[in-house]
């Protein structure tokens, strides 16, 4: 359908603009409340443009972090964070396709109850079982290292039923192919599968690295080693950080700090997301 | 290329669906056998189980004298070609060829010999670098052929490889791989629907029906002296005519309920009173000029296919449907009556009960 009238026009691109600015206020108030001294944003009206404060706040953050706050540096929670979110990303996508490339490729004894019992984890998140997980981790040893951040999240019914979906949908003529071109169970995997799920992990890896940077309460039961502090954990601790006041413009510096990550991880996985939507198989 | 020797196959699920039993047959080095029928008949299933995609329940497969049941596909020296091509839709013309003989681990030069040599027969060049789906239908095809090719396997299976392509290039592929078994000479088992396929590409078909063989013959034998009734009605088109009746008192004629009774003059191979299906091919029928012919037709409506007319019709005073295939460019009004002839050597008698073929007509 294709319509030309300049009032709709105007209209819709009215709404549209107007959406946007009302989605970016929030990002736009913490990028200038960053660049400002702590007083010009405990006194109203609140400034909404650049201060002259950038270096020095944000300088201060990343060296040294805030002495309210434990005093550790921004870039080590954004470095743990990272860690973390890249372990459970990459963990999550490994050990999800290999068990449904299991469950998809493989006739074996109880199957389909491996299937189900994958399959109805997907009603347990973590706050649910954190308290048995924190046990297990504890008995393990794995408290305050990037282990114990980690390997509890990794599991993840949604990537494998994701992944069992997608291998559903390959048809048994490419297997069969496989078979006679001499490709074992790991050569197919390696070479066909993996190759075709290319799209399928882009867009898991964007969906499970924000999953993973926002993790907030699994790390702050299982860290009290500020050294492995993540950068959600920290913004959170600058606000409640005992009697003082909120340092607003090191929160609002932090926030933006930790935005950039997951910022740059769907613009980079975007593209390849979106090539691969248009050279999809017929 | 290899002898293969089917030596009663048979196929059961687990869930106790036979697709297949008592499947035997001798392919000869060389030979291009098509395996034909119509769908569920298990023709697919028997090329499953050479190709050892499918495991066999009963029965013994030989390649070459020896026993293969238990060798995986890679493992048996066999190629094949699917219906929908299934080329790696992530790998190039040239990826794709390749990938089976890298895992046969067969040095580099070889492997680049062996792919220009099937890209310059299948004129496959100028796509070597180009994904799948950048490939129209019959391309694909020669790319899932020219995969064979390279493998240099024994026996090389197709699984109704033209299905998707359009008519024209159907014609043109199936010359195409006629050829191509020519150059090779190697053992083809070909699976086909397609009764025109099977008759054009095959230098002998084994015909199945429920997963049983009918008959195993040349495009020939099957025409001319089908071993029962499906066969008969399987190969040409239009297909055979059958008329159902009982051999007459004096057992040389048919009787029918409600036409008149058509003389033969020789003795039927059967006693009187038995229920036979007598075929005629629709060419084989002829216009009696003039005359009072053996069979009568009122004719229904016709075909004009250029080369020929069809007439379609029924016997008049009964609903036993007669087709007959006329040469040239003829005009028959609906509800005239045709009076025509056959000579004996083209009528096939069928037992009405078991459809086996009745011997000696």
């Amino acid at each position: 359908m294709v319509e030309n009238r300049p009032i709709l026009n105007f209209l819709t691109h009215a709404v549209l603009i107007l959406g946007v600015l009302f989605l970016c206020f929030p990002v736009w108030m913490a990028l200038t409340a960053s660049t400002h001294a702590p007083e010009a944003l405990s006194k109203s009206p609140i400034p909404l443009w650049f201060g002259t404060q950038a270096w020095k706040n944000y300088s201060q953050l990343l060296t040294a972090g805030l002495p309210e706050a434990g005093g550790v540096p921004i870039g080590r929670m954004m470095l743990n964070s990272l860690v973390m979110a890249l372990g459970i990303t990459f963990g999550k996508i490994a050990v999800s396709i290999l068990a449904a490339y299991a469950i998809v490729y493989f006739r074996f004894p109880f199957r389909m109850g491996f299937f189900w019992m994958i399959f109805v984890t997907l009603m347990l998140p973590v706050e649910v079982r954190i308290l048995p997980t924190f046990d297990v981790v504890t008995k393990l040893g794995l408290l305050n290292s990037y282990g114990g951040l980690i390997v509890p999240l990794i599991a993840s019914a949604t990537a494998t039923f994701l992944f069992r979906q997608f291998f559903l949908t390959i048809p048994d003529e490419l297997v069969e192919a496989a078979r006679i071109d001499r490709a074992g169970p790991v050569r197919f995997f390696i070479d066909i599968l993996l190759p075709l799920s290319r799209t399928n992990i882009a867009a898991l890896f964007i969906i499970l690295f924000i999953y993973g940077w926002n993790q907030y309460l699994w790390p702050l039961l299982a860290t009290t080693d500020e050294g492995l502090y993540t950068v959600v954990m920290g913004i959170q601790r600058m606000v409640n950080a005992g009697e003082q006041l909120p340092v607003w413009n090191y929160i609002m510096g932090t926030a933006v700090l930790a935005l950039i990550p997951p910022v740059v991880v769907v613009v980079a996985m975007q593209k390849l997301f979106v090539k691969g939507l248009v050279e999809s198989e017929k | 290329m290899a002898n293969l020797h089917l030596n009663a196959l048979g196929k059961t699920y687990p869930g106790g669906v036979t697709a297949a039993s008592d499947v035997s047959a001798e392919i000869g080095d060389g030979e291009f056998i098509v395996l034909v029928g119509p769908s569920g008949c298990g023709k697919s299933t028997i090329l499953r189980m050479i190709a050892g995609l499918e495991s066999i329940t009963a029965g013994e497969l030989t390649i070459d004298g020896a026993r293969v049941n238990d060798l995986e596909p890679g493992e048996r020296d066999i190629a094949m070609v699917f219906q929908n091509y299934a080329l790696y839709p992530h790998m190039t013309v040239r990826k794709n060829m390749e990938y089976g003989l890298r895992n046969e681990g067969l040095p580099k030069d070889q492997i680049a010999a062996r792919i220009a040599e099937a890209a310059r027969t299948l004129r496959l060049e100028e796509y070597l670098d180009r994904k799948p789906r950048q490939l129209s239908g019959g391309q694909r095809q020669r790319v899932a052929m020219g995969r064979a090719i390279v493998r240099k396997p024994k026996v090389f299976l197709f699984d109704e490889p033209l299905s998707n392509l359009d008519a024209k290039l159907r014609t043109q592929l199936r010359a195409e791989l006629k050829t191509l078994h020519q150059r090779l000479g190697a053992t083809f088992v070909y699976v086909t629907h397609d009764q025109v396929e099977a008759m054009s590409l095959a230098d002998r078909i084994i015909i199945m029906n429920a997963g049983r063989v009918e008959q195993i013959g040349t495009p020939m034998d099957l025409y001319l002296r089908p071993a029962s009734r499906f066969v008969a009605e399987f190969i040409g088109s239009p297909s055979m005519n059958m008329l159902e009746g009982r051999i007459g008192a004096d057992r040389s004629s048919l009787t029918f309920d409600h036409a008149p009774a058509i003389g033969f003059g020789f003795e039927l191979p059967a006693p009187a009173g038995h229920p036979i299906a007598l075929g005629i091919r629709p060419e084989h029928l002829e216009l009696t000029p003039g005359g009072a012919g053996g069979i009568d037709l009122a004719v229904q409506f016709i075909e004009q296919l250029g080369a020929d007319t069809v007439v379609h019709g029924a016997v008049p005073g009964s609903a036993m449907p007669l087709a007959v295939r006329l040469a040239g460019v003829q005009l028959h009004e609906a509800g005239a009556v045709l009076p025509l002839t056959c000579a004996a050597e083209n009528l096939h008698l069928f037992d009405a009960k078991t459809g086996r073929r009745l011997a000696a007509v």
